[in-house]
């Protein structure tokens, strides 16, 4: 029946495009593909709907499913208006810039930090940018989305609690979905999603990579969902709040990410903000958004004859409750220059981790399945944990005193001391990531003018204590509110990207970004051929030159991979195409050219095609826009090496040495 | 096909037909001065032989803010940032000293043929394809 009903919905909605001449005929078969992505998501948890009616046939779920229903139904509707828009999107720009001002409203993209804890967004309100508020007044809203009875609410409104008190609670009672961010794009052979896996929702996981199972409890049901779904419900409920705050509808928005993000991961957010009928403009990694902070304040100053002119390089540090990243920046004349970016995967939910098992050294084994009990001991001690932590910023003794139920209790006093030996191994990524920006960007500490610290972990004072070392600093950088400056950055970079000047010129400003992972393909066995190595300034072009490894060898593979590691396999595989039609020689006489070009809005394409021996390419030539992969990215390596093993391997040519 | 004849390396870049009639062979910072390109690196950036370091900097910064895609104060540069590349790997070179050193020594040896290259084709846009899914 839903199935009918969205058919229904999607098409009309192409059809009425189509034939009012909004829609060309090229591009009808785009919404027609959209709906068909839309019908295979939403078909995959049909049979389970269809089960559970069936087997528990009580008035309540009924109306949840057709609640939910609802809010998948508005979500697709949402999605065919942005079909509609992004076509309008496309004629604006072949216009080339002239006839931009004449916009009916004031279509300035939003900037939107969502981040694993907590989200936040604002906008540029024509001469400076303005955090919204949610209806309880914050800035800093939960990010976590409460599938209760017959209600979905996300936290932009405060989820079903109204009393803030009860907010934690219940976000831990295994109704609520949060750390999205975490999950959203990974495969269940991650880490970070085994690790997520004594969070109080259900992450059920195969082992075998693929999209790990992710469901939040409902009247004693676990009903499934996904970090896409999950994300798209939370940003509808924003771009409802921003769009009741400017009285106008929002189409576009920046949003920022975070520096270890996969470009698979990228499109997922993409997927999930278009559900949200929202158009990303960019995606900005966090310390680019704040670097580009950082730039409009000194641009500042030197407009009010404070400044020097000469250029000044920042080192950013930003550490979250998911990620944790680092940029160096050099600014001069309103133009930031990224020279280099490292980011992993730790952050305060790794931090929590450790102090709850160090608090509780057999919590594994207690709290071993998903009972009721169990979700609820485990709620009890995060909180307890997290209130430790909060605390060890300040004082240099925490008391715990927390009944867990089932006679289990945690009393403790945690000196900060201890509390930083449990968390060594973070603190020494945390150095990792420093270190080796500052020789990506070929610096030493000294050349660094400011240190920048911001996200919520910024606040513990060893990790402060870590980056001001390592950059001999004796305190960070003032002019900028560590948990607002990423999302002020978006909203900055969104009125920018959106054409808009600001006759003082604090919208006169360039930022040139750069790749924060190398680019490349498989060669030479199952090595990682870097075609675009990290920190390269984008927009960006290279090529590299690849021979075949057999004799009267025809076809050979590409497969594309981003990453750091020297193995192929060790990096997040993007996608593959094959080569065909290679004339029949000797083996390494055949030169294929493999060309990667990232385009200012970051789109990657790679080209690849035969060349003579003289330099004259051969045509046909292939351009594949990556990602292409779409799912189940974690087996599909081991997949095309089994099918094919070594036979349609390349080997990387040596570029050839000049005096 | 006369872009494929400002190849440096033996081959030519396959995205050249459809995305850059010129090769940006001066992005790959070992490679030779490239005989064939329209301009030397010293040119693009419109600095003498002598610029310092920080003259070489500004030229950089300035006219950034001219071909970088995104720029807002004119239309831009080239659609797909050609003229950027161009500007960063000249900037990329002189910028470091080893490999300026090593640049300018390559320019001394053979005299650079200077030929015109054809002007950046027109940029093809695919809709379709560039919609994130």
């Amino acid at each position: 029946m839903l199935r009918e009903r969205l058919r229904t919905v999607g098409v009309r909605a192409a059809c009425s495009l189509a034939s009012s001449g909004i829609l060309p005929a090229r591009l009808f078969f785009t919404v027609v593909l959209l709906f068909l992505k839309l019908l295979t998501h939403t078909a995959l948890r049909l049979p389970q709907h269809r089960l559970r009616l069936r087997s528990q046939q009580s008035p309540q779920s009924g109306l949840g499913e057709s609640r939910f229903l609802g809010h998948l139904l508005r979500t697709v509707e949402q999605a065919c208006r942005m079909t509609e828009q992004l076509y309008t999107v496309a004629s604006d720009s072949e216009t080339t810039g002239e006839d931009k001002s004449q916009m009916s409203f004031p279509d300035v993209a939003i900037g939107i930090d969502i981040g694993t804890s907590n989200c936040s967004v604002a906008v540029w309100t024509g001469h400076q940018v303005e955090l919204l508020k949610n209806t309880r007044n914050q800035k800093g809203m939960r990010s976590y989305v409460m599938f209760k009875d017959d209600t979905l609410s996300a936290g932009v409104t405060g989820g079903a609690t109204q009393e803030h008190g009860h907010e934690e609670r219940d976000i831990l009672s295994g109704s609520a979905i949060f750390n999205m961010k975490r999950l959203i794009g990974r495969m269940d052979t991650d880490e970070v999603v085994q690790a997520s896996k004594n969070l109080p929702f259900l992450v059920q996981t195969l082992g075998i990579g693929v999209r790990p199972f992710i469901a939040a409890l409902v009247n004693n049901m676990w009903r499934s969902t996904t970090p896409e779904e999950v994300l798209a419900i939370f940003l509808l409920e924003l771009k409802a709040l921003v769009e009741m705050h400017l009285k106008h509808p929002v189409r576009n928005a920046v949003l920022t990410i975070p520096v270890a993000f996969s470009r698979f991961q990228q499109t997922r957010i993409e997927r999930a903000c278009a559900m949200a009928g929202l158009h990303v403009l960019r995606l900005m990694p966090e310390p680019t958004s704040i670097a580009l902070l950082y730039a409009q304040q000194q641009q500042q100053l030197l407009h009010d004859n404070m400044g020097s002119g000469i250029e000044k390089i920042a080192l950013i540090f930003n550490m979250g409750a998911g990620y944790c990243d680092a940029a160096v920046t050099a600014t001069a004349g309103g133009v930031s220059q990224i020279r280099a970016l490292s980011g992993s995967t730790v952050g305060g939910e790794d931090i929590l981790q450790n102090v709850m098992h160090h608090l509780l050294p057999d919590f594994d084994s207690l709290y071993a399945g998903q009972t009721m009990d169990r979700i609820k001991s485990i709620g009890l001690l995060r909180m307890a944990t997290q209130d430790v932590i909060h605390k060890l910023a300040t004082q240099e003794h925490v008391e715990i005193n927390v009944d867990l139920g089932g006679g289990h209790k945690v009393s403790k006093i945690l000196g900060r001391g201890e509390f930083e030996k449990v968390n060594q191994a973070i603190f020494e990524k945390c150095e990792g990531i420093i270190k080796q920006c500052l020789a990506d960007a070929k610096l030493t500490p000294e050349d660094i003018n400011d240190v920048i610290l911001v996200g919520g972990c910024s606040k513990i004072p060893k990790i402060r204590s870590v980056v001001l070392g390592l950059c001999k600093k004796d305190d960070s950088y003032g002019g900028i509110d560590p948990l607002e400056a990423a999302v002020s950055g978006a909203a900055l970079e969104g009125a920018i990207a959106s054409g808009v000047t600001d006759p003082s010129g604090s919208l006169d400003l360039l930022t040139i970004q750069a790749t924060p992972m190398n680019l490349g393909i498989r060669a030479d066995g199952g090595n990682f051929a870097a075609i675009i190595p990290r920190n390269t300034a984008v927009p960006a072009r290279r090529d590299m030159m690849f021979t075949t490894t057999h004799d009267n060898q025809t076809e050979a593979l590409i497969a594309v991979y981003e990453g750091e590691g020297k193995q192929a396999e060790e990096n997040h595989l993007l996608g593959y195409f094959k080569i065909t039609d290679i004339t029949a020689a000797a083996k390494g006489t055949v030169e294929i050219n493999v060309c990667m070009d990232i385009d200012a809005t970051n789109v990657l394409r790679v080209f690849a095609g035969v060349v003579k021996p003289q330099g004259q390419a051969i045509p046909p030539f292939i351009e594949v826009r990556m990602p292409t992969l779409d799912d189940g990215h974690g087996w599909c390596g081991q997949a095309l090496a089994k099918m094919f093993g070594s036979t349609l391997d390349l080997a990387a040519v040596p570029k050839k040495l000049h005096p | 096909m006369a872009s494929f004849a400002s190849t440096v390396a033996p081959g030519g870049c396959v995205a050249g037909v459809r995305r850059c009639s010129i090769r940006v062979s001066a992005a790959m910072a070992v490679a030779p001065p490239p005989p064939a390109t329209a301009r030397t690196h010293y040119e693009v950036l419109g600095v003498g032989a002598a610029a310092s370091r920080g003259e070489i900097k500004a030229a950089y910064r300035r006219l950034a803010r001219e071909v970088h895609p995104d720029a807002s104060v004119s239309g831009g540069g080239v659609a797909g940032g050609e003229d950027f590349i161009r500007l960063h790997a000249a900037y990329a070179t002189l910028a470091d000293p080893d490999e300026r050193a090593r640049y300018d020594r390559a320019m001394a040896g053979p005299a650079a043929m200077l030929r015109r290259a054809p002007a950046p084709s027109f940029r093809r846009r695919t809709w379709e394809t560039d919609q994130c899914w």
